[in-house]
C-alpha cells in the first residue's frame, strides 16, 4: 500500500509539473467549448447561394426577393453560368438556382397537362453537407413563395399535416449535443494520449530498471499509473462540467452521482488502452502514433459523435462495439439531455465495464518485470 | 561551399530517415496505421442517415394508415419497425435509443382523410443525435408528404424542382469525406513526425551534439524537414491513389496543381510541427501541443460548419489556419477541378505560413540553449 | 559462506554470448570488484543475478534465491531488531532518478518503494547532498547523481549490495566520499559486489574478479595479484592480453591544414551567472596549438558550463571565447566547424548503428562523400569497433560508448579537440590507447582542451587548470602544481590545493 502510494505521490507531482497535462486537462477543453459555443456553427447553416434570373415578369422578381430575405441563405445575382461555374469552385457560393423565362408562363397556366414549372437547383457536390442544405433550403423558399404568391389559387389543399416534435432537445439546439460530446473527447485525450506516452517513457529514460530493482509489483506499477491518470481525469471532468453547467448553461437532465460514476467507468477503459500501448511500445514516438490511430481517431469518428453508427454498414457497426468511447457517448449524450433512463445509464456501464476490465487484465499481464521477456 | 552544405543537409536527412524508418516496427506504424484507418473510417462514415428504425403507434389501423406505413416500408432509408400499443410503450423505445424516430397516427387519421378536413401525423424524432434526428425527420415528412400528393391526385401547380449536384451527381458522401480523411490523416501523421524530432533529441540529450557540429540552424532546419516532408508526401499520394483506385473518386483537376499544393499544404504544416517541437522540451510536452493546436484548427476549417457561417471574427482566425487552405485545395483540386488562379490565392496564404513558422522554429531552437 | 554462487552460467542474446559457461562464488562479508574490458559482460552478470535478465542455462543462488523465480523475495524487507533489512540491494548504471523530482523527493519515493523508515539525515549528511535537498534532480551535477542514485541503493540497508559502476564520472574527492559512504553504512555482514573501471578502487577491496570475454580469468584478493596500485593496474592489463604501445593511426592519418595560429583556445572573461549565483566566474585562459590543456575540478566546479559556453552551447553572461582566433559569439558555426566535441553525457543516437552515427558525424563534419567510407572503416578499425559496427548504439556497453563518442570527435581532423570526460567508464586498456592517440594528435599539432576525473591522466596533460567553485584556483604544469600543493601525486595535489582555497 505504502508502495503504491509513492508511486502515485510521485506520478502526481511529475503531472503537476509538467505545464502540458494542465494544458490537456483544463485549457484545451475551454478552447473547444468556446469553438463550439460562439466559432462554428451547426444548427441552421446559412449557406450563400447564387441566382440567375431569366424571367422578367414582377411576380418571379418577389420570388428573387424572398431568396434575398431569407435567413437561411445569402443571395447573390449571376446573369451567366459561366460566372456561377466560377464562383462555386472558388467556394464563394455552395449552389444556385436558376429561373427559366418561361416560369411564370407555367405557373399560371396551372392545371394541366405541363403541371407546374421547372426550377433548376445546382448545388457543389463536393461539400455533400451543404450540398443538401443548398437543396432543401432552395426548395422550401420556392414553395413557401408559392403559398404567399398570386398562383396559390392553384394549389391543392393538403390533406394530411405533418407535425415534427424532436424530443429531448426540442429547439434542435446543437450545443446540446456536441458540448457534451466534447467532454467525452477530453476524457479520451487524457485517457488515451497522455497515458500512451507514460510507461514508455520510463523504459526510454531508464528509470524502469531502478523501478524494477525494488520491492515494486506488478500491481503498483500498473496501479501507480491508473491511479494518477484517473484523478486527473476526474478533475478534469469536475471542470468540464462545471464549464459545460455553469458557464455556457447547457441543460443537465440526469444524475450528477452516475455522469461521474460512469464517467470513471469509461476513463478506468480509456486509460487501459493508453496503458497497454505504452506498456507494449515502449517508445513514445510510436505509442502516440498508435494512441492518435487507434484511440483519438476512432473516438472521433467511429463513435457516433460525428457520423450516426446506424448508417454505417453493417461490419462497421460490430467494429464500433470495441470502441469504448462509443459507449460513453450515448450515455452521456443521454443523461444530459434525456435524464434518467436507467437502461441506457446499464447497458452501456455494462460494456465499458467489461471493455476495461479485458484491458485491465491485459496491462497486467504484459507488464513486465525484468528486461527481456 | 554549397557542396559542403549539401552533405550537410543530406547528412541530416539520412540520419533523420534512420530514426524513423529503420525499425520495422515504427516503419509499419508510419505506412499502415494511416492506411487502416482511411479504409475504415471512409467506409464507416457517413452523414447520410439510414437504417433508422422506427417505432409506431398506429391508433387508427385503417387501409390509409397502413397504406402511409407501407411508403415507410418501402424506402431505402428505414429499417425496422416496432408496433407499440400505447404511448408509455412510444416513449420507452425512444427512451431506451432502440429507435430514432417515431410515428405516431391519430384514430381520426382516416376519417379526416375521407371527409377531407386534413388529417395530422406525429413525427418525433431523437434530438440526442441532434443531426441525424433533423435528417430522419426530414425523410419522415417527405414520405408522408409524397402520400399526401398521391390522395390529392397531384392536380394544381407545382414548382418541379430539378436538381443538378455539380462535380458529384448522386451526392457521394464518400467522395466528399474521402478528401477530408486523407486530409486530417496526413496532418495528423506529419505533426508526429516533425513535433517530436526536435523534442526527442532535447529528451535523449542528442540535441547539443547537433548544435556543436557544424550544420547551422538553417541545415538543421532543412534536415529536419526534409524527411518529414518526404514520408508525409508519399503517404497522401499513397492513400490518393487508393482513393482513386479503390473509391473510384473521379479526379477532376490537374495532378500537377494537386502535388504542388499538398506539398507546400505539408511544408506549411511541418513548419507548425518544428516550431511546436522547437519550443518543447518533452515529447509530451510536443505531442500534446500537438493535439492542443490541431484540435481547433481541423473545428476551424470549414470541415465542421463552413468558415462563411462564422462570426466575423473568427473568419478572420482562420486566415492564420493552415489546415483551412489545406482542406479547400485538396477538395477543389481533386474534385472541383479548380484552376491555377484560385490555386495560387489559397497557395499564398500558406507560403507565408510556412515562411513564419519554419523561421519561427529556427530562431526558437537557436534562443533556447539559455 | 557465499553470498552468490553461480554454476556454468550462460547468456546468449540472440547468437552473441554474452556470458559464456561462468561460474563464480562471491563471498559473505566482502567487497568484491568486478573488472572486465568493455563489454566483458560486467553489467549482464549483475542484472542476471538481480534477476532482470534470465540466464540461457546454468544455476544462479542468490541469498538461497534462484533470482530467475524467486526475484520479489531478494527485494522483499524483513524486520530484524526493530529495523528493516533489504536482502539485496542493486545500483543500475545509469540509475534511474526522476529527474523532473527534487532529491528528498527521490529519496523519500526510493525509501516508500523498499518499504523503509523516512530517515535521510545521515545519508544527506554523508553525501553532502543536505543543501541540495530541494534542488531537482536533472539540475545536479553528473557526480552528485551518483551520489544520490548511490544513496537510494543504500536506503534500508541491504545485505548485498550490486553497484554498477557507481563511480564513473565522479571527482576524486567524491570518489572517496562514495567508497567511505559504502564501507560505512555497511556492517560485517555485507556483502557488496562493485563493478568498476578504477583499478585503484578496485585495489582496495578483498576481493577482486577481472572478466573477459563472459569469463572468469582471475579472481582473488588484489594485493596478492600486486601490492601497490600502479602494478595492479599493469597486472591487469597483461591478464586483459597487455597492452603495446602502437604508433597511433589515427595521428599517422592525421594531416594538419588549418591555418597557423598560435593561440588556438582562447577563454576571455568568460562568466555565466544564475541570478546571484556564478556558475563561472571570470574564467580566462590561453591555449597554444599542440597543446593538451586539463580542466580539472570536482563535480559542480563549473567545468561543463566552461566547456559548454566555449562551443556555443550555453550563452556566456559575459566575455567571450575564441577558437582558431574566431569569436564564438560572433560566429558560432563558423568556430565549431573548426571543434571536435565530446559531451559528458552519451549524446549519439541510439537508434542508429555505430556505422550510421559515424557516417553522419562524418558528413555532417563536411567529409566528402568519397572519402568518406574509407574515413569511417578506418575510424571503426582504430577504436576496436568493427565487431559492434552493425549494432544499435544504445545497445552498447558504457566503456564502447565512450569510444564511439571519441571516434565521432574525432572523425573530421579538426585542430581542437573539446574532450568532457572522455575516459569516464572505460576499460583500462581502453584509456591507455586513447591517451596515446591523444598525446600523439597533439604532437601534430591538434589542441586539446580535456576534463578528466582519473588523476593518473591529469600527468598527461601539458599544463593543467584546477577549476573549484566557478573559479580557476591555480594553472600549471603538473609538476609545477604537484610542488606548489607540496604533494608527490596528483590527486594528493588536487585535494590539497582545494583545501588550501577552501580557507
Amino acid at each position: 500500500m505504502k508502495i503504491l502510494l509513492a508511486l502515485i505521490k510521485k506520478e502526481i507531482k511529475q503531472i503537476l509539473r509538467d505545464p502540458s497535462s494542465i494544458v490537456i486537462a483544463f485549457i484545451l477543453p475551454l478552447i473547444s467549448f468556446l469553438i463550439y459555443m460562439y466559432g462554428v456553427n451547426l444548427d441552421s447553416v446559412k449557406v450563400t447561394i447564387g441566382i440567375k434570373n431569366d424571367d422578367n415578369s414582377p411576380e418571379v422578381a418577389t420570388l428573387v426577393k424572398s431568396f434575398g430575405h431569407s435567413k437561411y441563405v445569402n443571395s447573390i445575382n449571376f446573369d451567366n453560368m459561366e460566372d456561377i461555374k466560377t464562383a462555386i469552385v472558388r467556394s464563394k457560393i455552395k449552389g444556385a438556382v436558376v429561373i427559366p423565362n418561361d416560369f411564370s408562363t407555367k405557373l399560371s397556366r396551372g392545371q394541366g397537362v405541363n403541371k407546374g414549372a421547372d426550377l433548376l437547383i445546382i448545388t457543389d457536390g463536393s461539400e455533400v453537407n451543404t450540398a443538401n442544405y443548398v437543396q432543401s433550403y432552395a426548395n422550401m423558399i420556392a414553395n413557401q413563395w408559392l403559398i404567399t404568391s398570386k398562383y396559390k389559387m392553384h394549389l391543392p389543399r393538403p390533406l394530411i399535416n405533418t407535425e415534427v416534435r424532436t424530443w429531448y432537445n426540442p429547439d434542435l439546439n446543437s450545443h446540446y449535443f456536441i458540448v457534451p460530446g466534447s467532454i467525452a473527447i477530453t476524457m479520451t485525450l487524457i485517457g488515451i494520449l497522455l497515458t500512451s506516452l507514460v510507461i514508455a517513457r520510463e523504459w526510454e529514460r531508464g528509470t524502469m530498471e531502478a523501478l524494477l530493482s525494488t520491492k515494486v509489483r506488478v500491481i503498483h506499477i500498473v496501479l501507480g499509473k491508473y491511479i494518477p491518470y484517473f484523478i486527473l481525469g476526474m478533475v478534469s471532468m469536475a471542470f468540464n462540467v462545471f464549464l459545460c453547467v455553469c458557464i455556457f448553461q447547457i441543460p443537465f437532465k440526469g444524475s450528477y452521482l452516475l455522469l461521474f460514476l460512469i464517467s470513471g467507468i469509461f476513463l478506468f477503459t480509456s486509460l487501459g488502452i493508453g496503458l497497454l500501448i505504452s506498456t507494449v511500445l515502449k517508445n513514445q514516438f510510436m505509442a502516440s502514433m498508435v494512441a492518435m490511430s487507434l484511440g483519438f481517431m476512432p473516438a472521433l469518428m467511429l463513435s457516433g459523435l460525428m457520423f450516426p453508427i446506424n448508417s454505417m454498414p453493417v461490419f462497421f457497426q460490430y467494429l464500433t462495439a470495441i470502441i469504448p468511447p462509443r459507449y460513453y457517448i450515448s450515455f452521456i449524450e443521454s443523461e444530459f439531455m434525456a435524464g434518467g433512463v436507467n437502461e441506457i445509464r446499464l447497458a452501456n456501464a455494462f460494456y465499458l465495464t467489461v471493455l476495461g476490465l479485458i484491458l485491465f487484465v491485459a496491462v497486467y499481464k504484459k507488464t513486465q518485470m525484468r528486461l527481456e521477456k | 561551399m554549397i557542396r559542403d552544405f549539401l552533405r550537410r543537409v543530406i547528412a541530416l536527412m539520412k540520419k533523420e530517415f534512420i530514426t524513423i524508418w529503420n525499425d520495422p516496427k515504427s516503419r509499419a506504424i508510419i505506412v499502415m496505421m494511416p492506411i487502416m484507418q482511411l479504409l475504415i473510417f471512409s467506409n464507416a462514415a457517413t452523414m447520410e442517415v439510414r437504417n433508422i428504425d422506427t417505432v409506431v403507434l398506429d391508433r387508427c389501423q385503417s387501409v390509409e394508415s397502413r397504406e402511409l406505413l407501407s411508403r415507410f416500408k418501402n424506402s431505402s432509408r428505414f429499417r425496422n419497425f416496432y408496433y407499440v400499443y400505447n404511448e408509455k410503450e412510444f416513449q420507452k423505445e425512444l427512451d431506451t435509443q432502440k429507435v430514432q424516430i417515431g410515428i405516431n397516427i391519430p384514430n381520426d387519421f382516416s376519417r379526416n382523410i375521407k371527409s377531407k378536413r386534413g388529417a395530422n401525423v406525429l413525427v418525433v424524432s431523437d434530438g440526442r443525435q441532434t443531426n441525424s434526428a433533423a435528417i430522419g425527420a426530414g425523410y419522415a415528412t417527405q414520405i408522408i408528404s409524397g402520400y399526401n400528393a398521391e390522395l390529392t391526385g397531384n392536380t394544381g401547380t407545382q414548382i418541379n424542382p430539378t436538381v443538378r449536384n455539380w462535380f458529384n451527381p448522386n451526392l457521394e458522401y464518400k467522395w466528399y469525406i474521402l478528401t477530408v480523411i486523407v486530409a486530417m490523416l496526413s496532418l495528423v501523421s506529419t505533426l508526429i513526425l516533425t513535433a517530436l524530432s526536435i523534442a526527442r533529441e532535447r529528451e535523449l540529450g542528442t540535441f547539443d551534439q547537433l548544435i556543436v557540429s557544424p550544420l547551422s540552424s538553417f541545415e538543421i532546419l532543412l534536415g529536419k524537414s526534409i524527411p518529414p516532408l518526404i514520408i508525409a508526401m508519399s503517404l497522401t499520394m499513397i492513400m490518393v491513389g487508393i482513393v482513386i483506385a479503390f473509391f473510384h473518386v473521379p479526379f477532376n483537376g490537374s495532378i500537377i496543381l494537386f502535388f504542388i499544393s499538398i506539398l507546400i499544404s505539408l511544408m506549411a504544416i511541418v513548419g507548425v510541427g518544428l516550431f511546436i517541437s522547437a519550443i518543447c522540451n518533452t515529447q509530451q510536452q510536443a505531442i500534446l501541443s500537438v493535439m492542443t493546436f490541431m484540435m481547433p484548427a481541423v473545428l476551424l476549417s470549414g470541415f465542421i460548419s463552413p468558415i462563411e457561417d462564422m462570426p466575423i471574427g473568427w473568419q478572420y482566425l482562420t486566415y492564420l489556419n493552415p489546415v483551412r487552405f489545406f482542406m479547400v485545395l485538396s477538395r477543389g483540386i481533386f474534385l472541383k477541378g479548380m484552376e491555377i488562379e484560385d490555386v495560387i490565392t489559397n497557395l499564398i496564404p500558406l507560403i507565408i505560413i510556412a515562411a513564419i513558422t519554419l523561421t519561427l522554429a529556427s530562431r526558437t531552437f537557436k534562443r533556447k540553449l539559455g | 559462506m557465499y553470498t552468490v554462487t553461480i554454476k556454468n552460467l550462460t547468456k546468449k542474446f540472440g547468437s552473441t554470448v554474452a556470458i559464456d559457461n561462468l561460474s563464480l562464488n562471491i563471498e559473505k562479508g566482502k567487497i568484491t570488484g568486478l573488472i572486465g574490458a568493455d563489454g566483458a559482460g560486467k553489467t549482464t552478470l549483475l542484472r542476471t543475478i538481480v534477476g532482470l535478465l534470465l540466464p540461457n542455462e546454468g544455476e544462479i543462488n542468490v541469498l538461497g534465491f534462484n533470482p530467475a523465480t524467486e526475484k520479489d523475495k531478494l527485494l522483499e524487507g524483513y524486520t530484524k531488531d526493530g529495523k528493516i533489512h533489504l536482502p539485496l540491494g542493486y545500483m543500475p548504471q545509469k540509475f534511474g532518478l526522476y529527474e523532473d523530482l527534487t532529491v528528498i523527493e527521490n529519496l523519500r519515493l526510493y525509501a516508500d518503494l523498499k518499504g523503509v523508515t523516512h530517515d535521510f539525515d545521515k545519508m544527506l549528511e554523508f553525501t553532502t547532498l543536505a543543501p541540495f535537498q530541494d534542488r531537482l534532480a536533472g539540475a545536479l551535477s553528473g557526480g552528485m547523481k551518483q551520489k544520490l542514485g548511490l544513496a537510494c541503493t543504500l536506503l534500508g540497508n541491504p545485505e548485498f549490495l550490486l553497484l554498477d559502476e557507481p563511480s564513473v564520472g565522479v571527482d576524486p574527492i567524491s570518489r572517496r566520499d562514495l567508497i567511505k559512504m559504502v564501507r560505512e553504512m555497511i556492517t560485517p555482514e555485507t556483502t557488496v559486489l562493485w563493478s568498476t573501471a578504477y583499478l585503484d578502487e578496485a585495489h582496495n577491496f578483498d576481493t577482486a574478479v577481472v572478466i573477459d570475454k563472459g569469463k572468469v580469468i582471475y579472481e582473488g584478493k588484489p594485493h596478492d595479484l600486486a601490492p601497490t596500485p600502479q602494478e595492479f593496474e599493469n597486472k591487469v592489463i597483461d591478464l586483459m592480453g597487455g597492452y603495446n604501445k602502437e604508433e597511433s593511426l589515427i595521428a599517422q592519418n592525421y594531416d594538419y591544414h588549418a591555418p597557423d595560429v598560435e593561440l588556438t583556445v582562447e577563454a576571455d572573461n568568460l562568466e555565466k551567472r544564475y541570478g546571484n549565483f556564478y556558475a563561472v566566474k571570470n574564467n580566462t585562459f590561453k591555449i597554444k596549438k599542440g597543446e593538451i590543456f586539463g580542466l580539472l575540478g570536482p563535480n559542480g566546479a563549473g567545468k561543463s558550463t566552461s566547456f559548454k559556453m566555449m562551443c556555443g552551447l550555453a550563452r556566456p553572461t559575459s566575455g567571450t571565447a575564441r577558437i582558431m582566433e574566431i569569436d564564438i559569439k560572433k560566429n558560432p558555426e563558423r568556430a565549431r566547424s573548426n571543434l571536435g566535441y565530446m559531451a559528458q553525457k552519451f549524446s549519439l543516437y541510439g537508434s542508429l548503428t555505430v556505422k550510421e552515427n559515424l557516417d553522419f558525424f562524418a558528413l555532417a563534419y563536411g567529409i566528402s562523400i568519397l572519402k568518406k567510407d574509407k574515413k569511417v572503416n578506418e575510424v571503426i578499425e582504430v577504436f576496436g569497433l568493427k565487431e559492434y559496427e552493425n549494432t544499435k548504439a544504445e545497445e552498447l556497453p558504457l566503456g564502447l560508448k565512450q569510444r564511439l563518442s571519441m571516434a565521432a570527435a574525432l572523425i573530421h581532423n579538426p585542430p581542437v579537440l573539446f574532450l568532457d570526460e572522455p575516459t569516464s567508464g572505460v576499460d583500462v586498456l581502453t584509456r591507455r590507447d586513447f591517451w596515446n592517440h591523444i598525446t600523439s594528435l597533439a604532437k601534430k599539432g591538434v589542441t586539446i582542451l580535456v576534463t578528466t576525473h582519473f588523476m593518473d591522466e591529469a600527468e598527461y596533460c601539458d599544463r593543467i587548470s584546477l577549476f573549484y567553485k566557478g573559479e580557476t584556483i591555480a594553472v600549471g604544469t603538473p609538476t609545477e602544481l604537484k610542488q606548489q600543493a607540496g604533494a608527490n601525486d596528483m590527486e594528493t595535489a588536487f585535494i590539497n590545493l582545494i583545501k588550501e582555497s577552501e580557507k
